[in-house]
């Protein structure tokens, strides 16, 4: 009887980790949204640093960070203190951005959403359509492979026909704990236009996260953002006065 | 008997003769040519600017000439239709367009563009786009995703037939609208700012991207050669009414090529006296010339009793008739070259960049305005008549005495 239980199990074993190799896009579907999902959280606040570095110059900023679910998100740069105060405030596809300098909110019009994030390599789109990989794209394991003793699913994941996207396929390396391991961009001739990849995964804010994000583009080695999460605290809900026009304009935090 | 006299004066100095003719020869064939040429790049600035989405008339919702937003659009295009119908006369074509500012964008590529999203087949029998200008396919009324490139913004965005382009602009709630598009034609235009400026879609395809519905940014009407468009345009401006609607003509839709135009239009006479001055002295200097080498002849008829006036009268004769053979034989070669011309026109292609920047077409073609071939034909026999008065005065004032003086 024990033996029997065993034999099953075994026997089993190959179907369960053939699963999502073979699966239907359902499961995929799923595995890429829990991935999502797990790096989200279901509210969070948190501190970045962020470094751009382009060929002559480098800068880097300090950004604080609250999100909620899928739709909300609101950053605040608090360094240096020339851009102390510069808000962007996420709802939905929608942005708006305060500047403190000028005392004026500007909601992003469709000719900035392709210009990058305060001057980053990640666009104002990659933010405001974040969400744009689990309900736009088709996801497919096409792998898998081991890294430090963690399975990792190589996704590929190609946009619906009709999908107002502009990559023609995005590859995604999916720890099976579901930490993103990276993200690449490819163009509809399937060349990498640029690449995030994650780093030094440990505990912080009570789960396993990459502290270290790097955005790259692809035909250049010195053009990259780096995101560097100092603080990182996940919460199971954040008020909803934080994501308002009036919370980017007079923060009350 | 004078025409007989004068004739057989010229040619007793045939070398002297030559010269002049040559003179006048040279400056109306200059006037008539190079006027052509110019009426020519005109026209073909007129046509590259109808055709680049203008027509004859357009109508707008009020206010959107100001600020083309979604908000300023026509939602009675039934009513408009109607109206057009019983306005325009016979033969008259017109379309309706959806035009709206949008962002273009590829993987690696994003461009400010401006969205027309229009009625295919319509279209095609107004503007510069249609299906023997484009490469690939044209759009079909019931093409929702198919969009329609220039060359230009193609090569820029390095992309090709088959490719997806993703628009976005401001949708009618104010929110960001954006939609996949195949791109499925190439067209040229003859300016590269045209085909890097516009993309086209299907109406049906821009009312389900910005959410529109029965709703229209612009009307563009062609109307028969010989109509007036300034008189056409007024009588549809009577009968719309005035607070929704604006009506106008393409002389107030591009006012910087009407106002160039009409620069133009004075340039050329200008120009037209600026040459026959250099020609005036000319016919002056040799008729002085042939008046002093005849100072003896002139004497003698007076001696004979020959009234100053009918002195006057015989070189002015002269100087008509070398003119008028100048005259004949500078528009012959004039139009000579327009001729030979009129075929390849004048390929300016190697320097497009510069000609672009003043809306001239790559290609021009020579363009015979009467009424400019007339003028600089009357303002050469006129005023070189009138110059030549001078020297026949003085012929006239010729004393029997002095001509004796005189060796």
């Amino acid at each position: 009887m024990f033996r029997k239980q065993i034999a099953i199990s075994i026997l089993s074993l190959p179907l369960i980790i053939g699963f999502y190799i073979n699966s239907p896009a359902q499961d995929t579907q799923t595995l890429v949204k829990s991935c999502f999902n797990y790096m989200r959280g279901s509210a969070s606040i948190s501190t970045v640093d962020m470094i751009i570095h382009r060929p002559g110059w480098e800068r880097s900023m300090t950004i604080k960070a609250w999100t909620k679910g899928e739709k909300k998100s609101f950053f605040v740069i608090t360094a240096p203190p020339k851009d102390n105060g510069n808000g962007t405030l996420k709802k939905g596809r929608e942005m708006w951005m305060f500047n403190p300098k000028i005392n004026r909110v500007i909601k992003l019009p469709p000719s900035m959403m392709s210009q990058g994030w305060m001057g980053s390599d990640f666009s104002n789109n990659d933010l405001a359509k974040s969400d744009s990989l689990i309900n736009e794209y088709v996801h497919r394991v096409v792998g898998t492979e081991m890294l430090d003793g963690k399975k990792v699913y190589l996704v590929e994941s190609i946009p619906q026909p009709a999908a107002p996207v502009v990559w023609g396929m995005q590859k995604l390396k999916i720890r099976e704990d579901f930490i993103m391991l990276s993200q690449e961009f490819y163009d509809e001739d399937f060349r990498l236009v640029k690449a995030m990849t994650t780093d030094n995964i440990q505990m912080i804010g009570g789960k396993l996260f990459p502290k270290i994000w790097k955005m790259q583009k692809a035909d250049t080695d010195d053009e990259y953002t780096l995101l560097e999460y100092k603080a990182l605290l996940f919460k199971e809900d954040l008020p909803d006065r934080l994501f308002t026009l009036s919370n980017l304009k007079n923060p009350r935090r | 008997m004078h025409i007989h006299l004068a004739w057989r004066n010229i040619w007793r100095n045939p070398r002297r003769t030559t010269v002049i003719l040559t003179a006048v020869v040279i400056g109306i064939w200059s006037m008539v040519f190079l006027g052509a040429l110019m009426r020519g790049m005109m026209t073909g600035m007129i046509d590259n600017g109808i055709s680049t989405l203008t027509g004859d008339i357009q109508v707008h919702h009020k206010g959107y000439r100001n600020d083309p937003v979604i908000e300023n659009s026509m939602t009675n295009p039934s009513m408009l239709k109607k109206i057009l119908n019983d306005t325009l006369p016979n033969g008259s074509q017109w379309t309706a367009r959806i035009r709206v500012n949008a962002v273009a964008n590829n993987a690696r590529h994003y461009s400010g563009v401006t969205m027309v999203g229009i009625n295919p087949a319509q279209e095609a029998k107004i503007s510069f786009i249609g299906p023997e200008r484009i490469q690939g396919k044209y759009l079909d009324s019931m093409d929702h995703h198919g969009i329609v490139i220039g060359r230009e913004l193609l090569e820029k965005f390095e992309t090709r037939i088959g490719k997806k382009l993703v628009l976005m602009s401001q949708d009618t709630n104010q929110e960001i609208a954006s939609r996949a598009f195949k791109i499925i034609g190439i067209f040229t235009a003859e300016m590269k700012a045209t085909e890097k400026q516009f993309v086209f879609v299907t109406m049906s395809a821009a009312e389900k991207m910005l959410k529109l519905k029965n709703t229209i940014s612009e009307i563009s009407i062609i109307i028969p050669e010989n109509h007036n468009n300034s008189k056409i345009a007024s009588d549809i401006r009577e009968v719309l009414p005035p607070k929704d609607y604006e009506v106008h003509t393409w002389q107030e839709l591009l006012h910087i090529l009407t106002a160039y135009l009409e620069m133009f239009d004075q340039f050329m006479y200008i120009w037209f006296v600026v040459v026959f001055i250099a020609m005036g002295f000319g016919i002056v200097n040799t008729t002085l010339m042939a008046v002093y080498e005849r100072m003896r002849e002139f004497g003698l008829l007076k001696a004979l009793g020959m009234k100053p006036w009918w002195i006057v009268r015989s070189v002015i004769y002269e100087s008509f008739l070398l003119l008028i053979m100048g005259m004949a034989i500078g528009n012959l070669l004039a139009f000579a070259c327009i001729h030979a011309l009129s075929k390849n026109g004048i390929d300016l292609s190697y320097l497009a960049e510069g000609a672009d920047y003043f809306g001239i077409s790559r290609i021009i073609f020579p363009d015979i305005f009467f009424q400019d071939v007339l003028v600089a034909n009357l303002v050469v026999i006129v005023l070189g008549i009138i110059v030549s008065i001078y020297p026949a005065v003085r012929a006239a004032r010729f004393t029997p005495v002095e001509a004796l003086a005189h060796i």
